[in-house]
């Protein structure tokens, strides 16, 4: 995927990721109202389609910043794809049958292989974060406090343990984490 | 897996080895498939964790349900709108014509659209100086003070010619292209300067909005206007322009 040209597009993610307002106003401005068509000519509401398309940034957030998401394709086609199959998903989580109308879009190869890397990226985050609710409090709260606070000195003045314990539990309980994760059979699916 | 293991993958992460323990984990990771597909899974963790609770991603989530939010409360104000003018009957649309011909004769001078020129009050500028070049630095405060616009330019370039980072000077710089009427170079600036996380950014975002409403191209300004936060000292003064654009 690293051989492949970037798409000047590129500029919408990064934006994206330094959380610039006006690139972030940009896409709404730009790319959303297709969207909410989208959704509306397919048994959708305004209110719906705000949920989708808030979702679909987020994941694409996220994909930049812990996977380094590189755009091969325009911003414009990956973001409808994305949105797109969300509602469907989502349409057919609640068992809706409708008849699908399609507007015509140019989906071509890179757009739909980035698509399908970002829907296995979402499926992993998903079994991740089900797989953190299981880790036990004490876990939880040292994973949080370490992130949050970056400073693994504070973290430990603030749970009230050593410096040296306090990261040395941090590396177990992702190591856990990382033992729950591996034994589940959805992982070794997504990880094929 | 042993515990040894996890303790040494957050350290190698973290940066905390020494140099000869990172090569030693890193052929380590060449010759041991197992190793490496658990550190791989270690890692992909980390940085889900790290995205997930860190203050950024927070502040990025508040942001852009804000923009949503307006962007769909905007939506809906329209097609209000459009249903009530809908249910406007041609009597009253007759009325308030003749009421809004007679008016507009009397109060046009008075409020008209907002222009430039109401905003153009830049205050007197007194530049930090950085460098040795104090004499320069007057020169330019002088010329600037005094809406010698085009030679306070060149000052500042001068200045910019010694001391490239200097926002501050880059900050007036542009204003004074705004005023010889340099508009692209002055947006440019502008837009560059409000990329910053410096204390100018938001009067970089105020100045350039300014340019746009000069250039007459409204939307743009309006759009410039809207990333301007609560904690902007010109926010008060953006709320009224927006106001009377709108």
């Amino acid at each position: 995927m690293n051989e492949k040209k970037i798409h000047d597009d590129q500029k919408y993610i990064d934006g994206l990721l330094k959380n610039n307002s006006f690139v972030i106003q940009a896409i709404y401005d730009k790319f959303v109202p297709k969207v909410i068509n989208y959704i509306k000519l397919n048994s959708g509401n305004v209110d719906e389609a705000k949920d989708v398309i808030q979702d679909t940034l987020v994941t694409i957030y996220n994909q930049a910043k812990e996977k380094g998401l590189q755009l091969t394709c325009p911003f414009d086609a990956y973001f409808f794809l994305l949105c797109k199959r969300k509602w469907l998903n989502t349409l057919k989580k609640n068992n809706k049958e409708v008849t699908i109308n399609e507007v015509v879009l140019s989906e071509d190869d890179d757009t739909q292989e980035l698509a399908f890397e970002t829907a296995l990226f979402t499926e992993k985050q998903e079994l991740f974060n089900e797989m953190f609710q299981k880790l036990g409090t004490a876990c939880k709260d040292l994973i949080k406090a370490t992130f949050k606070i970056k400073s693994m000195e504070e973290v430990a003045a603030s749970l009230g343990i050593t410096y040296a314990y306090a990261r040395k539990k941090k590396s177990l309980c992702i190591g856990k984490l990382t033992k729950l994760v591996q034994e589940s059979p959805k992982f070794n699916r997504l990880n094929y | 897996m042993e515990d040894q293991d996890y303790i040494l993958f957050d350290d190698y992460i973290t940066g905390t080895l020494s140099k000869e323990e990172r090569l030693v984990f890193e052929n380590r990771l060449k010759s041991d498939s197992t190793f490496k597909k658990n550190f791989d899974t270690f890692k992909e963790l980390s940085s889900f964790l790290e995205n997930r609770f860190e203050p950024e991603t927070n502040a990025f989530m508040d942001n852009l349900e804000n923009i949503s939010n307006a962007h769909f409360d905007g939506m809906e104000e329209g097609t209000e709108k459009r249903q009530k003018n809908r249910f406007f009957g041609y009597g009253q649309f007759a009325m308030a014509a003749s009421i809004v011909i007679l008016l507009g004769v009397f109060i046009f001078n008075q409020f008209s659209d907002p222009a430039y020129g109401d905003y153009d009050d830049h205050k007197v500028i007194s530049l930090t100086v950085r460098g040795a070049n104090d004499s320069l630095s007057k020169e330019a405060e002088k010329a600037f003070n005094s809406k010698n616009f085009i030679e306070a330019e060149t000052l500042f370039n001068e200045i910019l010619s010694d001391d490239r980072s200097n926002l501050e000077v880059e900050l007036y710089k542009s204003i004074a292209l705004i005023e010889i009427g340099q508009f692209g170079e002055a947006d440019e600036l502008l837009w560059g300067l409000s990329e910053t996380n410096s204390a100018y950014a938001n009067k970089a975002k105020w100045y350039w909005a300014l340019s746009k409403l000069k250039q007459k191209e409204l939307e743009e300004c309006i759009k410039i206007l809207k990333t301007i936060p609560k904690e902007a000292e010109d926010y008060k003064r953006v709320q009224k322009l927006l106001k009377k654009l709108q």
